[in-house]
């Protein structure tokens, strides 16, 4: 057989399908020398015309190897959206069962040497079954089976869930949290910038967890759906023997690092590094920071840790040096230390250091 | 107990049941939003054979609020300062509740196999990263042996 017939085949092929499906369903990739190589298409759920009631889909991508049809097509299932892994897999060897099906069949290349024709349309009928056989599975799964990415719980009969433009999936309850969070967050930052820095629209726009396209929804019907039923039903966590394993070893690593020099000593390095000002005497001076209670810097919606660092706390500095108290003790401040810092140095210094950390913030909030 | 979001009850349970390689992250006895966590350094990397510990803090609007997390063991590295804070865009402006402790975490681990002096937190390791790198790297395999080789 010569590479014209291969050819003509699969632009037959190709050309039933483009009739087929819609410009943006179909996706036809090319090698250098001009041939179809790639086939991928987007495939739902055959809920007739309803797309609002598709909520899975799924990209179904054909690899054509040199030589097919004669050759069965490599097939592989991407962008799964509403689907968990499990079912994905279900529908791949689904899908690879049938390819061998047709390639092993002796008619089928009987029909190749005899009906040529016939072979263009049991070609085009091939990709077609496909694409049918992986729309029955989504038609059959058409309630997502993946969890929600925001709860981490699954979608019950009765949970109220958002489908986004971008087909991923929420509890209405969970996106509702999550935008209304997003926007909080802007409006906090936009404060923060100088007026000629700020977005002159002051219009927040809200993104899907997941894929960060934009997405739009009425945040107010979605408050309205309950909390979803999983999450409600969960059991509680305790705390495990292997767990308690763990924080053994956890604890013994950090003694071991601890008494090489390998910890950053807080302390120390706020004396060297950050209370270093001119216009602020006596800051070296003050009560040293338990290790640890870092992390309430970061709480801080400011973003002081300087203040932090700086603030007398006669009680923690007691139990500083004592470090076999580490744990405990800054459990504690994690806790309930959160409020207690920051009201001090509301003076010159703070003016300071807040250039400082600007410069820090701005670096840390450029996107890779 | 102050009564914890059933999605961190999930996290810690999958953390427990599927650790990732290279990492692990167990919850406080005291405090279930408190991890101790420690991140091996990666394969190809200059800290390679280190075991670095960290804190990763769960804030009160978790998963609405990206974790608070900071190296404890000393660290060699263009994007973690002194302190042991990290420039990461994702536990910034780029978070997301779809994001995890442990992709967080493996986050930070990536952040070890690519150092970026171009966006510095520690201004001193990236100006030398950039100017003499392979002191710098040099200066990373040191301080990984000193400070977080377990042996």
């Amino acid at each position: 057989m010569s590479e014209a017939v291969i050819d003509e085949r699969v632009t037959d092929e190709i050309a039933a399908l483009k009739a087929i499906l819609l410009d943006d369903e179909l996706n036809i990739k090319e090698n250098d020398r001009g041939e179809p190589e790639c086939i991928e298409t987007v495939l739902f759920p055959s809920t007739g015309e309803d797309s609002q009631s598709q909520y899975v889909c799924v990209t179904l991508i054909v690899q054509l190897p040199v030589g097919y049809p004669d050759i069965s097509p490599t097939i592989s299932l991407r962008n799964p959206r509403g689907l968990d892994e499990n079912t994905v897999r279900l529908m791949q060897s689904d899908a690879e069962a049938k390819c061998k099906d047709f390639i092993g069949q002796p008619v089928m290349f009987e029909l190749i040497e005899i009906l040529c024709y016939s072979v263009i349309l049991f070609a085009i009928i091939k990709v077609i079954l496909l694409q049918q056989l992986i729309r029955e599975h989504l038609t059959r799964s058409n309630l997502p089976t993946d969890q929600c990415a925001i709860c981490l719980y699954g979608f019950r009969e009765g949970d109220e869930f958002t489908k986004t433009e971008c087909y991923h999936y929420f509890h209405s309850h969970c996106l509702a949290a999550h935008i209304a969070a997003a926007e909080r967050y802007y409006r906090e930052e936009q404060e923060k910038l100088p007026q000629w820095q700020q977005d002159a629209t002051n219009k927040f726009q809200a993104i899907c967890p997941v894929c960060r396209e934009s997405i739009n929804c009425d945040v107010e019907s979605l408050w309205s759906a309950p909390p979803p039923i999983d999450v409600e039903a969960a059991i509680d966590f305790s705390v495990t023997t292997e767990l308690r394993e763990l924080q053994k070893q956890m604890a013994a690593l950090f003694l071991r690092q601890q008494q090489r020099g390998g910890i950053i000593d807080l302390e120390a390095e706020g004396v060297k590094t950050l209370v270093r000002t001119e216009d602020e005497p006596g800051a070296t001076t003050d009560g040293p920071n338990p290790p640890g209670t870092s992390l309430n810097a970061y709480s801080n919606q400011n973003m002081q840790p300087v203040n932090h660092m700086q603030m007398p706390q006669s009680k923690q500095s007691s139990q500083t040096q004592n470090h076999a108290h580490y744990q405990s003790r800054q459990l504690h401040h994690n806790y309930h230390g959160h409020n207690n810092h920051g009201h001090r140095n509301r003076g010159r210094g703070r003016a300071h250091y807040r250039r400082q950390f600007d410069r820090v913030r701005q670096t840390e909030s450029t996107p890779r | 107990m102050a009564a914890l979001p059933r999605r961190i009850i999930k996290e810690t349970q999958r953390l427990m049941q599927e650790p990732v390689p290279g990492i692990s992250a167990v919850p406080d006895d005291t405090n279930a939003r408190y991890f101790h966590v420690i991140v091996t350094g990666p394969e190809d990397s200059p800290f390679e054979g280190g075991l670095f510990k960290l804190e990763l803090f769960l804030p009160e609007d978790y998963p609405m609020s990206a974790p608070k997390v900071r190296f404890i063991t000393k660290i060699y590295h263009p994007n973690i300062d002194r302190l042991g804070r990290i420039c990461l865009d994702i536990l910034k402006d780029k978070w997301s509740p779809a994001l995890q402790i442990r992709t967080v975490l493996l986050s930070i681990q990536a952040l070890l196999s690519a150092p970026n002096p171009d966006d510095p937190l520690a201004n001193d390791v990236a100006e030398l990263w950039k100017v003499n790198e392979s002191e710098a790297i040099r200066n990373a395999k040191e301080w990984t042996r000193r400070y977080a080789m377990d042996n």
